[in-house]
């Protein structure tokens, strides 16, 4: 026993099993991305339509009233994909056929199906939701993360010394504003079939249960809204898994490029790793002068900033500091070819190398100063102490 | 590579030729294409057929009627226009040249 749908097809209702209306539905989906930017995708779709609708009268009759989902299936291959010639459509290869394809495929062989994958993304400013001028609203949908991290990182950024104002006052200028639906798609990479879906979903789910006049009605849309939730869903996950491929195929596609085999890149590596070693333990000793005398190599800390939030900070400024280093070693192994056999050698190495840079002057620096030894033994009360800050400002809000 | 994969660029550009004669001699609609085409080199699917028809009913080669069916919605049937015919003119001569090139070279 299985579930029935009645769709209208060129004006003609239709009945398909559940699991035939998926495939259907998946087969119109991509159909209409790949037509992207086409000046006759609505036509063409509008075709597709009447053709499936009188393909699916053949095999209906008097006796049999539903298209089973193996029929329907049938004739989505019979129909085959949509190829349209005119200009490079950017669209990705969407449905059920492609989903197989999209997964398992490495850096190497997708190299020309993925310079296609994910829709072309622009950064825009989204004022829809925006706290400001919508500068991390469009920089959040850009790189797909929740805007409140961007956010975050610009406040960080405005610690250091206001450069997160700038940054934003010049984006805000900068940056043009997403104003049409297709700007909104391109801002976030979502096709805008999805964008629509989760703008009606937003705002129309309660006000349609509110509109309907019984119960079974009701039910229905209910039943409807939870489909068409789930196909969202996947072609989501699709998206995502688009994006990723997208970004990895960028990043191997330009270091291959960029850094193949530099004769200079055995010298390299081992310095930028002394290097990276070294401001390590300059953050290491940082925090130990801080935790020790309460300021950073004799720099007095603000009055009202407490010790802990003064050791977050350091962590943050080494992260950000080390963050180039780290990018330019990764980029050496790129260069030597990793992830191959000589590639993890060398990251090997590198680690050993990176490591003992660490090891040595930590146990020169403890060794030469004791009071950075006496310091290091202070830390368990001050975690204690951070915590205690942490509840009492807790239970003040 | 065997011909078939060696031609394939070839044949897609063909197709939009034999779309112009087989319009040309009768009005047709698209499960017809379909039908002539199908035991030919040439057998394709919707998905190709109808963005090629609407490209060419763009560049006003062809043009269409709706006709009713019996068996389900309403068909359209594709003829071509007067540019259609003067394209298809075009396109035999020069098949035409190209084929006796061919033939002239591999004769010598």
């Amino acid at each position: 026993m299985n579930k029935v749908i009645t769709i209208n097809l060129g004006g003609n209702a239709y009945q398909l099993e559940e699991g035939g209306y998926d495939a259907l539905r998946a087969y119109l989906d991509s159909a209409a991305l790949r037509l992207q930017g086409n000046p006759d995708k609505d036509e063409i779709i509008s075709d597709i339509e009447l053709a499936m609708a009188e393909k699916f009268r053949t095999l209906l009759g008097s006796r049999k009233t539903v298209v089973a989902a193996k029929e329907v299936e049938a004739v989505v291959a019979e129909m085959g994909p949509i190829e349209a010639d005119t200009g490079e459509s950017a669209a990705p290869p969407a449905g059920a056929g492609a989903t197989g394809a999209a997964g398992g495929r490495g850096p190497a062989e997708q190299q020309p199906a993925a310079g296609r994958c994910g829709l072309p993304r622009r950064l825009y400013r989204i004022s829809e939701g925006a706290m400001l001028a919508g500068v991390c609203n469009g920089i959040a949908a850009y790189v797909n993360v929740d805007p409140t991290f961007v956010r975050l990182g610009f406040v960080f950024l405005t610690m250091l010394w206001g450069t997160g104002v700038l940054v934003y006052i010049v984006m805000a200028i900068v940056v043009p504003e997403a104003s049409s639906p297709e700007e909104r798609a391109a801002a976030s990479g979502i096709p805008s079939t999805a964008q629509e879906f989760i703008r009606r979903a937003k705002q129309g789910y309660y006000e349609a249960m509110k509109g309907f006049p019984d119960h079974r009605a009701r039910r229905e849309w209910r039943r409807q809204f939870k489909r068409e939730m789930r196909g969202w869903g996947r072609r989501f996950g699709q998206e995502m898994s688009w994006n990723a491929a997208q970004w990895q195929y960028n990043w191997h596609n330009y270091w291959a490029a960029h850094a193949r085999l530099h004769p200079g890149l055995g010298l390299t590596l081992p310095l930028l790793s002394l290097l990276q070693g070294a401001a390590t333990i300059l953050w290491i000793c940082a925090s130990i002068s801080l935790l020790a005398t309460g300021a950073v190599f004799g720099l007095a800390l603000p009055a009202n900033v407490p010790v802990w939030a003064a050791a977050l900070l350091l962590l943050f400024t080494y992260g950000i500091l080390s963050a180039p280093l780290k990018l330019a070693r990764r980029a050496c192994y790129w260069g030597f070819g990793f992830p191959g056999a000589g590639g993890s050698f060398i990251f090997l190495a590198d680690a050993v190398v990176w490591v003992g840079v660490v090891l040595a002057l930590a146990w020169l620096a403890v060794h030469f100063f004791p009071e950075l030894r006496a310091a290091a033994q202070s830390l368990p009360t001050l975690a204690h102490q951070a915590a205690d800050d942490i509840r009492a400002w807790w239970t003040k809000k | 590579m065997n011909v078939n994969e060696k031609f394939s660029a070839l044949r897609k550009g063909l197709l939009e030729f034999l779309l112009l004669q087989i319009i040309a001699a009768e009005k047709v609609y698209v499960a017809d294409i379909l039908r002539q085409l199908s035991q030919t080199e040439f057998a394709t699917q919707e998905g190709t057929l109808y963005p090629l028809l609407s490209k060419m009913r763009r560049e006003g080669l062809l043009d269409y009627q709706w006709k009713e069916s019996e068996a389900g919605p309403p068909r359209k049937y594709y003829q071509l226009t007067a540019r259609g015919r003067e394209q298809l003119r075009e396109t035999q001569e020069y098949w035409g040249r190209i084929n006796g090139t061919v033939k002239k070279l591999a004769q010598k």
